[in-house]
């Protein structure tokens, strides 16, 4: 299969640029998204409360608003497919169920491969490995695509936005969450998030605190939280223990680009992101970054925004590149 | 069933209980692996750092020496037989003044008495070449070639695996709590059941002296539980250093280490710290504080920041400082493997082979089969999805759609590795028994996004709801019911 453009990911970022590659000249027959997930949306598609965008719409209105225009526009997408790797010559392998292993040669690539979580490797707890501590997204999951509770005695540890929108949701979901835990004494989000997520549900917010140990051989019971000091330290006198039967962690997300690190695209060690151009050309000529893979952004406006750049820049460049003669001639 | 009498039964499917069912299910007997927790390698052999030593360490004239040099030599065609990731890396173990060159020195002696090949003194020189992160006040290095890494809990699977494709039976969750000699066989307890065969071999690794109490037998000596704390860093330091690096050894062990695992990541670690309970595997944060310091005298701009887990391991450390593997002073069939504390990893083929020749001293009668299966399957060996050629890929997605699905993202798992995993000879029903075999889970995110799937997968497979899956023992389940 030939293709002049090919998006990988399907979230905002991705489906903007197709839109706006398209708007910006791209032929709709030339642009390929490849998305792994059975929906377009991305992270959008866990997302189902409000927040998202302009008119505060929920993230699945928002994934739904955006796939029907790759829709109507008559984008094409495969769903269900993911990009094992690709190469400087930009060619592309994927696999699916439905058509197995195939090449897809293209002129242009754009990377909109979204974040993954953070493992909790780098809040260093002490004590057992039990069950009963997972991260926010897989809480998320459970709860929102499984319809399982994760807990019944929760505490979170961190202050994403994922994080309160979990304090949230397991407190509507019949679970109760003890506290809400950050090593920073500032926070990052808005005060009215804290206020519609805990202090409606009443969910004390301890900020300075760190949980130092987990309890319980199969599944938690218990956890030690302590309380550190200006410089960081941890003030012994203040350790205490909190009986719970999980714990919930949100440490951040990184952005995903095994696929471009394989193929060679230099990755920035500080943010795992690409390091680009102005145009949001990455180190391989003619493949493209945006999105939540080129670096961690504050919302999905930003995001969106990222997206239509990235849509114009791309289409210059295959405007260029075939006035330069394209591929292979 | 009740009235079966194995051949032999082995308590205790850690490496070298795997690897004495993985020889003896070569020859025509009946075999029973008992283990107390739900899954093969459930005790230290889960948690070390996994280096197949070349031999150096252990006194000239031990057991431990003579084991290690010949089990080192024999991972490797295990490793190839079984597709076991394993690789030749090499170790140095660096010095920093006259003092440390004076040990390193002694190392060497020791180390060619041992019949370690290759072993070498390097300089300053070519210790930075190999090694450009190391310490550049590192002035030395004892560098031996031999040396390498594996896998260790895949090891054991493979092994295991590999005796069930061949015959024999395994037992999990079976704590041996009783043993009667009735007339010419043993009956082996756990709680009301039991299983009875003719030779027994204790393998049951921190509780081997407590196996021993059950049939009235004090070994000889203690073991004493040493925790060793470790940390993992991310795939995207795996440049930090391309052999194991130690420093200088102290009284209290080999030392720290520095190394790559086979899967591409750093492992960095262990100290050694005695602790009151032999199941205490949990971390410190004073633990890794002092590994910490260590990894980064060894090699100053290692990344600690990108840390994914940690963990620990607990030694079982003889007061005698040698393995000890004899008949029971009271029944010669009974045969004893304990005070198995590093290198027993890098010897467990080696102890094995010994037990065998312990077992025949006592009468077993070893009787070569025709019909042996050489991988773990009779389909072969299971190779997972990201270890396969282009060609290979083309095929099991032809063969199984499932193929085509990426579980986990970071580690490129497919739901054909997880269902193979589910499937196998020695089935994995819990989350992590399927992250060990398939590593789904164990990347960077560490099971943020798949562990929800792979429960789901779990569920389906084995008809039971996400709810009953557990993580990894019988009480620890994943979920809490039903949301509202
Ligand atoms: C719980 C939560 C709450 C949030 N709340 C808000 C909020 O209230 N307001 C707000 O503005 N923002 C919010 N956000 C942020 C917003 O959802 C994200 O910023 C946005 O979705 C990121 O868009 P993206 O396109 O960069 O990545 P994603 O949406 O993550 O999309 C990336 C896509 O690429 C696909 N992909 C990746 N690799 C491959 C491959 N190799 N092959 C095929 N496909 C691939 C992925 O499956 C995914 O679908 C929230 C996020 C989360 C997780
Ligand atoms: C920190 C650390 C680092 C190490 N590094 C290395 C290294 O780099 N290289 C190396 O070669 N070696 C290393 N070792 C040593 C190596 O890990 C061990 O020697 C080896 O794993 C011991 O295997 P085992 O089979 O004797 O014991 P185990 O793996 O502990 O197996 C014993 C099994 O018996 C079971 N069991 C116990 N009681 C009963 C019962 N009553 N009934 C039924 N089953 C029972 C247990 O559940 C367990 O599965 C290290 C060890 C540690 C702790």
């Amino acid at each position: 299969m030939d293709k002049k453009l090919v998006i990988i990911g399907s979230g905002p970022a991705g489906m903007v640029c197709a839109i706006n590659a398209l708007k910006s000249g791209v032929a709709k027959e030339d642009i390929l998204i490849i998305e792994r997930e059975e929906e377009l949306g991305g992270t959008l598609n866990l997302c189902i409360h409000t927040g998202f965008g302009k008119g505060n719409r929920t993230g699945t209105e928002l994934a739904t608003d955006l796939a029907n225009q790759i829709k109507n526009y008559g984008i094409e997408y495969l769903v269900g497919t993911t990009v094992i790797s690709f190469n400087k010559d930009k060619e592309i392998t994927i696999v699916s169920p439905d058509i197995g292993y195939e090449k897809v040669k293209a002129e242009a690539i754009v990377l909109a491969t979204g974040c993954r979580e953070r493992s909790r490797g780098g809040l260093s707890i002490g004590g057992t490995r039990p069950s009963g501590v997972i991260s926010a997204g897989t809480a998320q999951r459970f709860i929102n695509i499984e319809g399982y509770l994760p807990g019944k005695k929760t505490i979170i540890v961190g202050t994403t936005n994922l994080a309160l929108v979990i304090a949230r949701r397991l407190s509507l979901e019949g679970g109760k969450v003890l506290c809400v835990c950050d090593a920073r004494s500032k926070l990052q989000v808005d005060k009215k998030e804290i206020e519609e997520c805990l202090e409606f549900f009443n969910i004390p917010l301890k900020l300075r605190t760190v949980v130092t140990k987990l309890f319980g051989k199969e599944r938690l019971e218990a956890v030690e939280l302590a309380d550190l000091d200006k410089q960081g330290k941890i003030i012994r006198s203040t350790k205490r223990i909190l009986k719970c039967d999980s714990l919930v962690y949100s440490c951040g997300f990184i952005p995903e680009n095994e696929i471009a690190s394989l193929a060679g695209v230099e990755i920035r060690k500080a943010t795992h992101g690409p390091v680009v151009s102005k145009k949001l050309e990455t180190s391989i000529e003619g493949v493209f970054s945006c999105g939540n893979s080129r670096f961690i952004h504050k919302d999905v406006i930003s995001v969106m925004t990222d997206g239509k750049r990235v849509g114009k820049s791309v289409a210059e460049y295959l405007k260029k590149h075939k006035s330069q003669g394209g591929d292979g001639e | 069933m009740k009235d079966k009498i194995y051949d032999v039964a082995i308590i205790g499917a850690g490496i070298v209980g795997s690897m004495c069912a993985f020889h003896l299910s070569k020859y025509k007997l009946n075999i029973a692996v008992l283990e107390a927790g739900i899954d093969v390698a459930s005790g230290t052999t889960r948690a070390n750092s996994a280096i197949i030593h070349a031999g150096y360490d252990a006194n000239e004239g031990s057991l431990k020496a003579k084991l290690n040099v010949k089990g080192s030599l024999m991972v490797e065609p295990i490793a190839k037989q079984l597709g076991v990731h394993y690789k030749r890396c090499g170790s140095l173990v660096i010095g920093f003044n006259e003092q440390d060159l004076d040990h390193l020195n002694r190392l060497l002696v020791r180390g060619k008495k041992n019949g370690v090949l290759g072993l070498e003194i390097i300089d300053e020189k070519r210790l930075h070449q190999m090694e450009p992160n190391v310490s550049k006040e590192a002035k030395y290095a004892l560098y031996a070639p031999t040396a390498g890494i594996v896998c260790p809990y895949d090891l054991a699977y493979a092994t295991c695996e590999n005796a069930c494709t061949n015959g024999a039976d395994f037992f999990f969750e079976y704590k041996v709590d009783k043993i009667e000699k009735v007339g010419l066989s043993f009956s082996l307890y756990a709680k009301e059941k039991c299983v009875r065969a003719k030779y027994v071999i204790n393998c049951a690794g921190l509780y081997a002296d407590e196996i021993a109490g059950l049939i009235s037998e004090k070994l000889p000596f203690e073991i004493i539980p040493r925790r060793g704390e470790y940390m993992l860093l991310d795939k995207c330091e795996k440049d930090t250093v391309s052999h194991t690096i130690f420093v200088t050894p102290s009284e209290k062990g080999k030392g720290i280490l520095v190394s790559p695992t086979v899967d591409g990541n750093i492992i960095v670690g262990p100290n050694a710290n005695i602790v009151e309970s032999k199941a205490d595997t949990g971390v410190t944060a004073e633990g890794l504080q002092e590994i910490s310091q260590s990894a980064v005298t060894m090699v100053p701009n290692i990344n600690l920041e990108s840390v994914i887990t940690t963990f620990a391991g607990v030694r079982s450390t003889p007061t005698s400082g040698d393995f000890y593997i004899k008949p029971s002073t009271k029944h010669p069939k009974f045969i004893h493997s304990a005070g198995i504390e590093s290198p027993g990893l890098a010897s467990s083929p080696a102890i094995a082979l010994y037990i065998l020749k312990l077992l025949e001293k006592a009468g077993l009668k070893l009787k070569e089969r025709s019909d042996y299966i050489t991988t773990r399957t009779k389909n072969g060996n299971c190779k997972l999805f990201c270890d396969m050629t282009e060609e290979e890929r083309k095929r099991a997605i032809e063969k199984n759609p499932a193929n085509a699905k990426i579980v986990c993202r970071c580690e490129m798992v497919t739901e054909g590795d997880i269902i193979n995993a589910i499937h196998r000879p020695i089935s994995a029903h819990t989350v992590d028994m399927v992250k060990r075999r398939t590593r789904a889970g164990m990347g960077r995110c560490q099971g943020g996004y798949c562990r929800a799937r792979v429960a789901e997968i779990i569920a389906r497979e084995l008809n039971i709801s996400v709810d009953e899956v557990k993580k990894f023992s019988s009480n620890s389940h994943i979920l809490c019911g039903r949301t509202k």
